[in-house]
């Protein structure tokens, strides 16, 4: 039997400054190609897990095989190597707003090329086409030259999703992706992410707020609660009672449409 | 690994290493400083509060100059006590300025804890032995420590009945009603209102310039100009690498936070010495009695010091967003510099030097008062040779130049902002 795509085994965090325990000895495996949903409420780790993937958080323990090496013992050059396969978009973007659409999105490349090319901006010919033609993907070719901070939130992560696809990424980390939008505009770039997850075979791991979203989109929904995972399976099975379990006694489900 | 069955062997304490040493000791000073800092307000506070009462009752009641009125030691032991004792049992004005307060680690602050804790201060905190422990011996023994105030639901209690609030307001009035009585007497307030008429002469030389000198005063205006540019410009050259030393959110880890210190402390001070001051200082140091060199000298130095501290500022309030992100797509450190954190502080740093530049335009007159070339120079000579017409002439090329800078760097910091 071929071992998973990636696989989470005992994943520990504990944050020095006050001791926060975000994650606690958590475990699970993912096939390439699927498109996972993370869930659970505020503070249930749902950041501190997507980003101690590609390491932008240490781990406290555990360890994080993603095609069978374990990301969590890499060196920082050896990281990096491995971060340029892994994308990442968030809930506020992290775009420079200072700079041009077209300018973020060949930062993507930044992982390819030697430090000295990166350093004068000499981002080749092809990079230059290549973000031209993903812009264009994202419906933003006519923004290419406008200032990032003249976009719409919708519009903004697009750039992002742009900026990630630079990466030929096998892996997709999207970071609370529409939680800034309208239901609309949700809707939208949530398609770009399933069309990236369907027609690329992007693996795409998502957290996401909305289960109606949730459903809609993942192949297979993980919920977290403090830390630790409460339920695994697919959309179809969260019924009242889980979600009950998930968010607890009070909540509500709220449609996004 | 070596056979053992797992947790059989016990882990390594955290002392015996290097780097484990250094954290406990770290930690250790951390958890002190903050006792200490607190401490320090308070008696600090405490004592300015006795010298000032002590001294406006000696110099309205006594008509004499005294400060502490009796024996030293009643004086420190007064401060000491008072200041523990403000901590042990209610929110001292440290605790409220560092934004601490005296909490229950469990339990209820019952009385007979905080007299413990006004004990246990004394013989551990004090001494520093208790500091040799994390948490400290006073805190475990009287379950009672300092900690950072937590919002709560309760509306702030204002300031008026707090006692915080009463100190620092008593402070502030015992410091006016002293000064006022040291400084002001109701013959010189007479004089400012009485005597006006002896400047007449100087404001009707002042109406009536000396254009024959127009030439001259130009030129040295040009070169009050040149010594603020230059200043600037190799102020810049230095702050900008600077400023990165000295910015608290890049430089982490047991070698990054000294250096910042280091760097912080040293551009504090050099800031706090005004460029008068420094242009005395490069004035011996170049040995020229009229130098522009001098007062270039002393504006680059000020500068830096201001710069550096500007710049760092900014540094620290950037976005961690694009860092993040392009982090995340593979890039190295100084790429991650370049593209993430760069962008955000060009802008910013440039207006600051203009800032910068337009203040280096007043300082390098102010420089030239004490011999440190320009027009500032020209400037004393006249008023020291009571040439007042020439000297006015002077003053409003000053005015015209100051205020076109001014202009001048206003509008182009709009333009970046
Ligand atoms: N840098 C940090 N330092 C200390 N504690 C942190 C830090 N970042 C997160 N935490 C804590 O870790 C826990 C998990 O946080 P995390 O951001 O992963 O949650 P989340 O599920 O993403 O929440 P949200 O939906 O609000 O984004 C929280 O209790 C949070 O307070
Ligand atoms: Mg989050």
């Amino acid at each position: 039997m071929p071992t998973p795509y990636l696989v989470i085994d005992g994943l520990t965090k504990v944050y020095e400054r006050g001791q926060v325990h975000a994650l606690r000895g958590l475990s699970f495996s993912i096939e390439k190609g699927e498109f996972l949903v993370v869930i659970g409420l505020s503070g249930s780790g749902k950041s501190t897990l997507l980003r101690c993937i590609n390491r932008l958080i240490e781990p406290t323990e555990g360890k994080i095989w993603l095609d069978g090496t374990d990301v969590a013992r890499l060196s920082a050059k050896r990281m990096r190597r491995v971060r340029r396969r892994i994308g990442m978009i968030f809930q506020q973007f992290n775009l420079v707003d200072r700079a041009t659409t077209v300018r973020n999105v060949l930062t993507g490349r930044l992982g390819y090329m030697p430090g000295w090319r990166s350093l004068l901006g000499l981002f080749s010919s092809q990079d230059k086409r290549t973000a031209l033609a993903n812009l264009e993907r994202v419906g933003l070719r006519d923004k290419a030259y406008a200032r990032v901070d003249e976009l719409s939130g919708g519009q903004r992560q697009r750039v992002g999703i742009a900026r990630a696809l630079m990466q030929k990424p096998e892996i997709l980390l999207a970071d609370e992706p529409v939680s800034a939008l309208d239901p609309a505009t949700s809707h939208s770039i949530m398609q770009y992410l399933e069309q990236m997850n369907r027609q690329d075979g992007v693996t795409v791991i998502a957290s996401l707020h909305f289960l109606s979203l949730a459903r809609r989109y993942g192949t297979r929904i993980i919920a977290l609660k403090d830390g630790q995972l409460v339920f695994d399976g697919p959309p179809k099975t969260i019924d009242n009672a889980k979600f009950k379990e998930i968010y607890g006694e009070d909540a509500e489900e709220v449609e996004v449409r | 690994m070596t056979g053992y069955p797992e947790g059989y062997t016990s882990p390594r304490p955290e002392w015996t290493t290097g780097r484990g040493l250094y954290n406990a000791l770290a930690r250790r000073a951390d958890v002190a400083a903050k006792y200490f800092a607190v401490f320090l307000l308070d008696a600090g506070g405490l004592a300015a509060l006795w010298l000032l009462v002590t001294y406006a009752y000696a110099w309205y009641v006594l008509g004499i100059t005294a400060y502490i009125l009796v024996p030293w030691w009643v004086f420190a032991l007064g401060v000491v006590e008072g200041a523990i004792l403000w901590e042990s049992l209610g929110r001292s004005w440290g605790q409220k300025a560092l934004g601490r307060e005296l909490t229950p680690v469990s339990g209820e602050a019952t009385p007979i804890r905080r007299l413990l804790y006004f004990v246990l201060w004394h013989l551990f905190g004090l001494t520093g032995i208790g500091f040799v422990f994390v948490p400290p011996l006073h805190e475990r023994w009287s379950g009672l420590g300092l900690r950072r105030e937590r919002p709560s639901a309760q509306a702030p209690v204002p300031w008026y009945r707090t006692s915080a609030g009463l100190f620092v307001a008593v402070l502030l009035v015992v410091t006016m009603v002293s000064a006022l009585g040291v400084t002001l007497t109701w013959e010189s307030l007479r004089r400012l209102f009485t005597q006006a008429g002896q400047t007449a002469e100087f404001w009707r030389a002042l109406v009536r310039p000396d254009t024959t000198i127009l030439l001259d005063a130009m030129r040295d205006m040009i070169v009050t100009v040149f010594m603020a540019v230059l200043a600037t410009l190799f102020a810049v050259a230095v702050s900008v690498p600077l400023s990165f030393l000295a910015a608290r959110n890049l430089m982490r880890g047991p070698i990054g936070r000294p250096i910042y210190t280091l760097i912080r402390g040293a551009m504090s001070i050099a800031r706090s010495i005004e460029p008068i001051v420094w242009a005395i200082i490069f004035l011996v140091w170049v040995t020229a009695l009229r130098s522009p060199f001098a007062g270039i000298l002393a504006l680059w130095v000020h500068s830096i010091a201001d710069l550096v501290k500007l710049y760092a500022e900014r540094l620290e309030a950037i976005d961690q967003g694009p860092i993040e992100a392009i982090t995340a797509t593979g890039a190295g450190r100084l790429s991650v510099l370049r593209y993430a954190i760069v962008p955000q502080i060009v802008n910013p740093y440039i207006s600051f030097t203009l800032y910068r530049w337009d203040i280096n335009i007043r300082m390098a007159t102010v420089v030239g008062l004490v011999g440190g070339g320009g027009i500032g120079q020209r400037l004393i000579n006249y008023i020291w040779g009571v040439q007042y017409r020439q000297a006015g002439t002077v003053m409003i090329l000053i005015v015209i130049l100051v205020w076109a800078i001014d202009y001048l760097s206003a509008r182009l910091r709009a333009k970046l902002a």
